[in-house]
């Protein structure tokens, strides 16, 4: 099992919570999220709670380039300036400077990893892609010289758009395995604003095939951040653990997220995190499976789902917004926690899970049950394509 | 084929002063290679031909630059497997109208695997195992001066009589990842069938040419010793054919054409086949740690 909180705003007792009951492996903490004395309080008391809890600090460093920036503490870190442009990444010192200050910072926190300051890529063939090389290759020099400090792992944060071409995927994977690094944290960054789990067949393709080559091929430690269910098949894949947060906006990485914005969102729907399907779905579209008595084949089989069936229907239970969070990364838990670590047995696995899971949607529709546009099954069928694109990429 | 000097014993003898017992032992590239003892031992002594003089500022030929670039590589790679510069240093000088440059090199007493191969077909597995580990430690003393072969085949691997240990020679095409390229674009140096994919498949060559392109190469190598069979070549086929076979056709395991090979070798040397650099080893040590886990060396 290898789940990782996404920390996020408003984090509550929610992480004591979960890995109390045994739901996370880890937490990745967000510097924009706390102030720098509450983050080194909420990682002290978060070990406190758990030796073996691995612990990491995204320091967002990539904030630093979106216009206008959606930052809320981060001005308070040493290493992050609003307002960078690719002039700034100009000169080997400049670079330096922003390793040593971001991994500095890191060093005295008390966490497990080190993660490197980044910038995000929008295509391989831009010049920020370079930047993130450069940034990439300075950190691991200012690492190599640090005395006990945790493992470094190299951020990449990338649009899922980049991944289209295999040939410039190849390359990339070409030079981040020249590295001598011990890992990779890797945030796909997602075009669709809305939270769903569609994710574009040969993109997605191309993704585990990056976490196959670094992850299984080439041994590097794999962070996949902001990755939610998409990270069960990156785990399958190769990675060592994914991210999911609380909230909608930390379970998928979209940097309109992080650019500010006149008004604020609707508060979130009830949700319930199914397992069979793959998805979260709507608490109303829970109740309308109830209604036709198939509850149990979307249950996850965890035991927040106690809420659910003591009551008398989804929708008449206690459930709310705190029970639907922490049910989610039960539920992501459960799932990871059935795969095995041999790669071929789970990707075999995660292809079986979402035929059945389409077989379950359909049976539902045909029998009435109304999803929202964005809790379809459509996800499932550009998953099992990139499973199939990956598996021939892979030769497995 | 460059043009080669053309030189008697006598003439060998004149331009090395102190070196006796002259015997020619072949051709190589552009070069004519003689055997000559220095201070008692047993000394290469390679001559390439230059081109004439024409009295205006004659620039740096090729020949000349890649001549450098060997014997600097000899001189700095501190791998027991890579050939070592003898004493006679990188020297240029006139004979018979000729314009020549010479050197010499360790002279390493042994058989090539070409020619074993040609007799006895394949090597035993045991035997691909050394190979694999002490070409493994010559493309490491490489890589740590910044170098690659870029023409690891049978022909340039030596057995030594004595030792036993494989030797690599010929670092005439050596490539220097941060130095100037001495190929002119487009120009491919080596020997084809050798060729990792990343030879001719990618624009910038530069950017991805690593010790994984030489790992690519002693695995071609290892595959046929142990098998006798070419993974990517058959006599009579096009260099098109080959170039399509390396760039697409993955080669059948070893152990199905020699059947009895050690658990997990198909393993290692496939995965020296990958077709791009990052399926391959990306440190040495771990090809060195995963032959030497198959308990045979």
């Amino acid at each position: 099992m290898a789940l990782y909180a996404q920390h996020g705003h408003g984090k509550s007792d929610k992480l004591t919570e979960a890995i109390g009951k045994g739901s996370l492996d880890g937490v990745i903490f967000a510097a924009r999220n706390e102030q720098p004395d509450n983050l080194r309080a909420a990682i002290a008391e978060t070990r406190s709670l758990s030796k073996a809890i691995t612990l990491l600090v995204d320091p967002q460093f990539y904030v630093s380039t979106f216009v206008p920036p959606r930052d809320r503490y981060l001005p308070q870190y040493p290493y992050y300036k609003a307002g960078r442009v690719a002039a700034d990444f100009v000169g080997a010192k400049r670079l330096q400077q922003y390793s040593k200050s971001t991994l500095d910072f890191q060093v005295g926190l008390g966490v497990d990893r080190l993660i490197s300051p980044s910038v995000y890529v929008g295509s391989f063939e831009d010049r920020w892609f370079q930047i993130a090389l450069n940034l990439a290759d300075a950190s691991l020099t200012y690492h190599a010289g640090l005395k006990k400090a945790p493992p470094l792992l190299l951020t990449f944060l990338i649009d899922e758009y980049a991944f289209a071409s295999n040939q410039l995927v190849d390359d990339f994977l070409d030079q981040v395995t020249t590295w001598d690094v011990h890992g990779v944290y890797l945030i796909p960054t997602r075009t669709e604003s809305t939270y769903s789990q569609r994710f574009e067949a040969v993109h997605f393709a191309s993704l585990l095939y990056a976490a196959h080559v670094l992850g299984q091929i080439n041994g590097f430690e794999i962070v996949a951040g902001y990755t939610d269910f998409c990270g069960l098949l990156l785990r399958s894949a190769g990675v060592k653990a994914f991210g999911s947060g609380w909230a909608q906006s930390a379970r998928r990485f979209d940097r309109s997220s992080f650019i500010q914005r006149k008004g604020g969102g609707r508060p979130p729907r009830l949700r319930y995190a199914s397992g069979p399907l793959l998805n979260s779905v709507l608490l109303s579209e829970l109740e309308q499976i109830a209604d036709i008595s198939e509850l149990d084949s979307v249950l996850s089989g965890v035991p927040l789902d106690d809420e659910i069936t003591k009551a008398g229907s989804p929708e008449s239970s206690a459930w709310n917004q705190r029970l639907s969070e922490l049910h989610h990364w039960q539920t992501l838990a459960k799932l990871d926690a059935e795969l095995t670590g041999e790669e071929g047995a789970d990707v075999d696995k995660i292809a079986a899970d979402i035929v059945s899971a389409n077989a379950l949607y359909a049976m539902l529709q045909n029998s009435g049950v109304v999803f929202d546009r964005n809790t379809t099954g459509d996800h499932l069928a550009e998953w099992g394509e990139a499973v199939k694109l990956f598996r021939e990429r892979a030769e497995l | 084929m460059a043009e080669l000097p053309r030189l008697t014993l006598e003439q060998v003898a004149g331009l090395v002063p102190g070196a006796s017992n002259i015997r020619p032992i072949g051709k190589g590239g552009q070069k004519l290679v003689f055997c000559g003892d220095i201070d008692g031992r047993p000394f290469a002594l390679k001559f390439a031909l230059l081109p004439a003089l024409t009295g205006d500022a004659d620039p740096q030929t090729e020949v000349e630059a890649r001549a450098a670039r060997e014997v600097e590589t000899m001189r700095d790679c501190d791998s027991p497997h890579m050939v070592k510069l003898g004493p006679v240093g990188l020297t240029v000088s006139e004979c018979e109208g000729q314009r020549l440059l010479f050197f010499s090199e360790e002279f390493v007493d042994g058989e090539d695997v070409a020619a074993i191969l040609q007799r006895d077909r394949r090597l035993a597995a045991l035997e691909v195992v050394r190979l694999g580990l002490h070409v493994a430690d010559a493309i490491r003393g490489l890589w740590d001066i910044g170098k690659i072969h870029r023409d690891i085949k049978p022909h340039n691997i030596v057995r030594g009589k004595a030792s036993g240990d494989y030797v690599l020679l010929d670092a005439g095409y050596a490539f220097d990842v941060v130095g100037e390229s001495l190929s002119q674009s487009f120009v491919l140096v080596g020997t084809v069938p050798y060729f990792p994919p990343e030879r001719f498949d990618y624009t910038n060559r530069r950017s991805v040419m690593d010790f994984r392109s030489d790992l690519f190469s002693l695995g071609v190598t290892m595959y046929q010793a142990v098998t006798g069979v070419h993974p990517f070549w058959t006599a009579g086929e096009t260099s098109h054919q080959v170039f399509a076979r390396i760039l697409n056709q993955r080669p059948r395991p070893p152990s199905t054409i020699q059947p009895g090979l050690p658990a997990g070798l198909d393993d290692i040397i496939l995965r020296l086949l990958g077709k791009a650099p990052h399926l391959r080893y990306r440190k040495i040590e771990q090809f060195v740690t995963a032959l030497r886990g198959l308990g045979v060396a």
